[in-house]
C-alpha cells in the first residue's frame, strides 16, 4: 500500500468536522480530543508535539483551513503554548494546549501562576501521560503536580469519554474559573475505535475581546494571597459539587469489597474481573481525579470490609483515598501499590493476576499459562531496536563523528530522532534525559575535566524548545564544546511538524526559515562551519579540525529527513534513474557498510555458503553517504536515463 | 456476543498501524464495534510496531453489559485470534497472545536486528521460530511476503495488502470481503495496485488451506 498522506487524514478528515450528530466515526482517543474540543466551541489551540499528544496538534492544525476562526499552531515550547492559550481565554475565547506529559515540566510555571489568575474563557490543557514508557525517556506521572496548581484532572477511560470529558471540561474551566487538565495515557491516546459524534456548535467562535482584571490577573504581594485563598475556596466548591456524581460512577455489586479505579485502567479491570468470572464487586470509577470528593469516597468505603485502587505508577489514587478514609475515622483495608507495580503500565493480565490471588480465584486465568510458557521463548530473541531510517542525514553526522574520535571522549546526547544515537550500532551518547539535556550539561562537565574531549548533538527543533539559554550560557562560559547542530529541517521523530528551521514544504512550497549561522553570530559563536553530512569525508575532517581548536564550537551538519526528502523525490517523478550497488569483485566483506554505518538498506544474503551485501533499491533512498564510507570502493553509483520500469514491463499476475 | 481479536505485529515503516485501521474502517461499515492500541515507539525507524484490533458484534436483540462485554484497549496473553507478523522474529514476540486455534500469518523474510547485523546475537533458524510458533498452535502459515511484494510491486509496502488477502483468506473475521474492496477504494491511492495485493492475498489462501 501507499501512503502519500499521513495517516490521520486517511483516518478522520471526513469525520472531524462532519456536523451529523450521532454518526459513528473511527477515531484516535487524540482525534477524539480535538472533537470535543470543536464541538465546545475552540478558538485557540496551541501545542509542542510529542508523543503520545502529537497527533492531537496535527489534526487541530490540519483542519485549520477549514476554520477560519481557529488558531492552531506548533509553538516553540509548551511553556510558551500554555501561555499563548492563557492569553486566548483572559480575551474571552476557548483555548487549549497539548503537550506529553514532560511538557508538563515545561509549562508547570505557568500551571501554578494559572490558579492564582484564574480563567475567563475555558482553558483545557490535555497531558499524554506514558505510564512504560512507550515514545518517552520518562514516565513521570503528571497528576501529582495538581497537588500544588490545583488544576482539576478528568481522566477519560475510553475514546468517547475522551471527546465527553474534553467538551465538558471546557464548561466546568469556566464554572470554577481554573484550567482543567485531561490526562490520557499513551494506550488511549493510541486506542483507534469508534467514536459517536456529538452537536458541533451552530456557529464558530466570534472573535475575543480582552477585558481587564487586575484583581486576578496582576498578581504582587496582598493580591497573591488573596487569590491563592480564592483558588483553594473553589477547589473546595468543585469538591461537594453535584458533578462529581456525573463524572465519578459507581458500579453496583453486593460483594463485601469493592474496588477503585480511573482511565484505562477501568477497562482494563472490568476485562480482568470477566476473565476470572467476578461480577459482584463493587466498582468505584474515578473521572475526576482531582479534586476528589472526600464525602463519596467515604461514602463508597463505609459498608465495604477493604478495597483495593487499580492504578498505575505511584499511587496517586491511593495517597488521597486514604487521607479520606483517615479523615473520615475509616479504618477499612485500603490495598493498592501493594499489590501492583509503582513503574511500567498495567495491563489485563497484571490486574488478573494480583485480583485472582487476592480472591482465591487463581487458575481461571488460561491467558497467565501461555504468558508462562511465552516467556523464556520471547526472552531468548534477539531485541529490535529502533535506529535510524535509510537515508537518514543523522546516521551519517553520528558515523563520522564515531570514526573523527576514539570513544574516549564525552559524547552528549538529547531528545529526538538523534536519540537513537545512543543505540547499537553507534552507542554514541553517553546520556539522554530531557529537551536540551546535552549541550546543558556538557558544558558543565567541560568545565571540570581536561583529560577528554567533549561532543555534544542537538537537532533544530529541540534546539529552538528551550537550547537558546544554554547556547549563550556555553558562549558565555567559553566552554570547551563541539556542538553538532543537526539541522534536518523538520520535527521529525513525533510526525514531521514544521520546525523554525522549515524552509521547504512536502509540496514544494518554500517558506522561511531561520538562519541558523546568522543566529550563532548574533549569539556570539565564533566558530561555525556548515558540512553536508552525507560527505563523510568532509564531516570527519571538520570535527577533527574543530577538535583541534579551543574554545566553543559548532557544526552545523545541514541535511533534510530523508523521509520527507525521499516522499518529494518520488512525487516529483524524475526522470533520470539512479542506483547504489555493491560491486561483488571489489566488495572485502569487511562490514564498514553494513555493521558500522549500518544503514537498512544495505543487506546481507547467503550466496553459494558466503556472505554478501547488497543493496535493496525499494529501500534505498539514493543518499550516497554509503559510497563515502567503503573503504574499498567497491559502491557504485549507475544512472541510466529514462530505464524503462520494471513495473511497467511486470503486468499483472507475473 | 461475538469477538475477534487480531494482533499484528512488524517493525517502523511497514505499514502495521495502516493495516490495523483498515480492518477497523471496514468493520465500521458493517456496524461492528472496533477498539485496539498502536505501540508506535519506533514507527518509521525500524523499531518494533504493534497494532491490537478487537472487533466486538453483538448478536440481534442482545443488550451491551458492561461488565461481562468491556473489552479494552490491549488484548490480553492468550486472547489473539490471529497474529500477524510481518517478520519472523516479530512473531516469535509476540506469542504470548496465542491460544490453541489462534491463526498465525507471517512473513518469513528475516530482517536481521541491529545487534545481530553487528554479529554481537545469532538470528535464530527459521524453522526453530516456526517450531516455536506451533508449540502455541497448528495453525502458522509461513510466506514470504517481502518477495511477494517485491517482485510484483517493486517495494515492500504492499506486504500489508497482501496480508489483509490473506487474513480474509484464513481467518473467521466477522467482516464481509466487500468491505475492505470499499475501504481500499474510498480510503487509499493507488487502488488497482492494492486490489491485486488483496487477490494476492485471497489466492494464497485457497491454496494454503488446501495444503494444510
Amino acid at each position: 500500500m501507499v501512503f502519500p498522506l499521513p495517516l490521520i487524514r486517511i483516518l478522520m478528515m471526513d469525520g472531524i468536522l462532519s456536523c451529523e450528530a450521532g454518526q459513528r466515526i473511527l477515531a484516535m482517543g487524540n482525534e477524539a480530543v480535538t472533537r470535543g474540543a470543536l464541538e465546545a466551541g475552540l478558538g485557540y489551540f496551541a501545542t509542542y508535539p510529542g508523543t503520545p499528544a502529537s497527533e492531537i496538534g496535527d489534526t487541530l492544525i490540519s483542519i485549520q483551513e477549514h476554520l477560519p476562526s481557529l488558531h492552531g499552531e506548533y509553538s516553540t515550547n509548551e511553556h510558551v503554548a500554555l501561555h499563548g492559550a492563557i492569553g486566548a481565554s483572559f480575551s474571552g475565547v476557548r483555548a487549549m494546549a497539548a503537550m506529553k506529559h514532560v511538557g508538563m515540566n515545561v509549562a508547570s510555571e505557568p500551571l501554578h501562576f494559572l490558579g492564582l489568575t484564574g480563567v475567563r474563557a475555558g482553558l483545557v490543557v490535555v497531558v499524554g501521560s506514558d505510564p512504560g514508557a512507550t515514545c518517552s525517556t520518562s514516565e513521570q506521572d503528571d497528576r501529582w503536580y495538581s497537588l500544588h496548581t490545583h488544576a482539576p484532572i478528568l481522566e477519560p477511560s475510553n475514546i468517547q469519554e475522551a471527546k465527553d470529558f474534553t467538551k465538558e471540561a471546557f464548561e466546568l474551566s469556566e464554572r470554577f474559573s481554573v484550567p482543567f487538565i485531561v490526562n490520557l495515557p499513551s494506550r488511549l491516546a493510541h486506542n483507534a475505535g469508534d467514536l459517536i459524534l456529538g452537536e458541533m456548535p451552530a456557529e464558530r467562535p466570534a472573535a475575543g475581546h480582552f477585558v481587564k482584571n487586575p484583581v486576578r490577573y496582576f498578581n504582587l504581594f496582598q493580591s497573591t494571597v488573596d487569590n491563592h485563598r480564592r483558588l483553594l475556596e473553589s477547589m473546595d466548591r468543585l469538591r461537594e459539587d453535584a458533578v462529581q456524581a456525573h463524572l465519578n460512577r459507581i458500579l453496583p455489586g453486593s460483594g463485601d469489597w469493592g474496588l477503585i479505579t480511573s482511565s484505562v485502567n477501568y477497562e482494563y479491570l472490568l476485562e480482568a474481573l470477566d476473565l476470572l468470572g467476578l461480577y459482584d464487586l463493587p466498582i468505584l470509577k474515578i473521572g475526576l481525579s482531582y479534586p476528589l470528593s472526600e464525602g463519596m469516597i467515604r461514602d463508597f468505603l463505609r459498608p465495604l470490609k477493604g478495597a483495593i485502587i487499580v492504578e498505575d505508577l505511584e499511587g496517586f489514587l491511593e495517597f488521597q483515598i486514604k487521607k479520606a478514609a483517615y479523615d473520615g475515622g475509616l479504618s477499612l483495608p485500603i490495598k493498592g501499590k501493594d499489590l501492583f507495580p509503582r513503574y511500567g503500565e498495567l495491563n489485563v493480565d497484571l490486574i488478573g493476576q494480583a485480583l485472582a490471588r487476592e480472591f482465591g480465584v487463581e487458575g481461571k486465568l488460561s491467558g497467565l499459562e501461555v504468558a508462562r510458557k511465552a516467556k523464556p521463548l520471547i526472552e531468548k530473541l534477539p531485541p529490535r531496536t529502533g535506529t535510524f531510517c535509510a537515508g537518514c542525514p543523522h546516521r551519517a553526522t553520528i558515523y563520522s563523528l564515531m570514526k573523527a574520535t576514539r570513544r574516549q571522549e564525552v559524547y552528549g546526547g538529547d531528545i529526538g530522532c538523534l536519540t537513537l544515537s545512543g543505540l547499537p550500532p553507534h552507542y554514541a551518547s553517553d546520556w539522554v534525559t530531557c529537551m536540551n539535556c546535552g549541550l546543558a550539561t556538557s558544558q558543565g562537565v567541560s568545565k571540570v575535566i581536561d583529560d577528554q574531549k567533549v561532543i555534544t548533538i542537538v537537532g533544530d527543533s529541540t534546539f529552538f524548545h528551550s537550547g537558546v539559554p544554554a547556547l549563550i550560557n556555553a558562549v558565555q562560559q567559553d566552554a570547551e564544546v563541539l556542538l553538532l547542530f543537526l539541522d534536518n529541517k523538520w520535527i521529525a521523530m513525533t510526525g514531521h511538524q514544521p520546525s523554525p528551521t522549515t524552509n521547504l514544504k512536502v509540496n514544494g512550497e518554500k517558506v522561511p526559515g531561520v538562519d541558523i549561522r546568522e543566529l550563532m553570530r548574533v549569539l556570539g559563536v565564533k566558530y561555525v562551519r556548515t558540512i553536508d553530512p552525507f560527505n563523510v569525508r568532509a564531516m570527519v575532517d571538520g570535527i577533527l579540525t574543530a577538535l583541534e581548536t579551543p574554545g566553543f564550537k559548532v557544526i552545523i551538519a545541514e541535511r533534510e529527513c530523508s523521509l520527507q526528502a525521499d516522499r518529494r523525490r518520488r512525487r516529483s517523478r524524475p526522470e533520470e534513474d539512479i542506483y547504489y550497488d555493491i560491486d561483488p569483485e571489489r566488495c572485502q566483506r569487511c562490514g564498514e557498510c553494513y555493521m558500522e554505518f549500518g544503514c537498512p538498506a544495505i543487506r546481507s544474503r547467503t550466496e553459494e555458503g558466503e556472505e554478501v551485501y547488497y543493496i535493496e533499491e525499494a529501500t534505498c533512498t539514493l543518499c550516497g553517504a554509503c559510497k563515502n564510507v567503503c573503504p574499498n570502493s567497491a559502491i557504485t553509483r549507475t544512472e541510466v536515463r529514462s530505464r524503462v520500469k520494471p513495473r511497467e514491463l511486470a503486468g499483472v499476475g507475473s | 456476543m461475538k469477538t475477534y481479536n487480531i494482533v499484528i505485529a512488524g517493525f517502523g515503516g511497514q505499514g502495521v498501524i495502516t493495516l490495523g485501521n483498515l480492518f477497523k474502517l471496514a468493520a465500521l461499515r458493517d456496524g461492528i464495534s472496533v477498539s485496539g492500541a498502536e505501540r508506535r515507539g519506533g514507527a518509521q525507524r525500524e523499531g518494533g510496531v504493534t497494532s491490537h484490533v478487537r472487533f466486538r458484534l453483538l448478536e440481534p436483540g442482545e443488550a451491551f453489559d458492561e461488565r461481562r462485554m468491556t473489552r479494552s484497549a490491549l488484548i490480553p496473553s492468550g486472547k489473539a485470534d490471529m497474529l500477524i507478523a510481518f517478520e519472523p522474529l516479530e512473531a516469535v514476540r509476540h506469542c504470548n497472545y496465542l491460544h490453541p486455534r489462534s491463526v498465525v500469518l507471517l512473513n518469513t523474510e528475516p530482517s536481521p536486528p541491529t545487534l545481530v547485523r553487528m554479529k554481537k546475537q545469532a538470528y535464530p533458524p527459521l524453522d526453530d521460530l516456526l517450531g516455536a510458533l506451533k508449540e502455541f498452535t497448528p495453525l502458522v502459515f509461513p510466506f514470504n511476503l517481502s518477495q511477494l511484494s517485491r517482485d510484483r510491486f517493486q517495494d515492500f509496502l504492499h506486504i500489508s495488502v497482501i496480508s489483509l488477502g490473506l487474513a480474509v483468506g484464513l481467518g473467521d473475521i466477522p467482516i464481509a470481503q466487500e468491505r475492505f474492496i470499499e475501504v481500499l477504494q474510498e480510503r487509499f491511492p493507488d487502488f488497482e495496485d492494492n486490489q491485486r495485493g488483496f487477490d494476492l492475498g485471497l489466492a494464497l489462501a485457497q491454496s494454503a488451506k488446501k495444503f494444510h
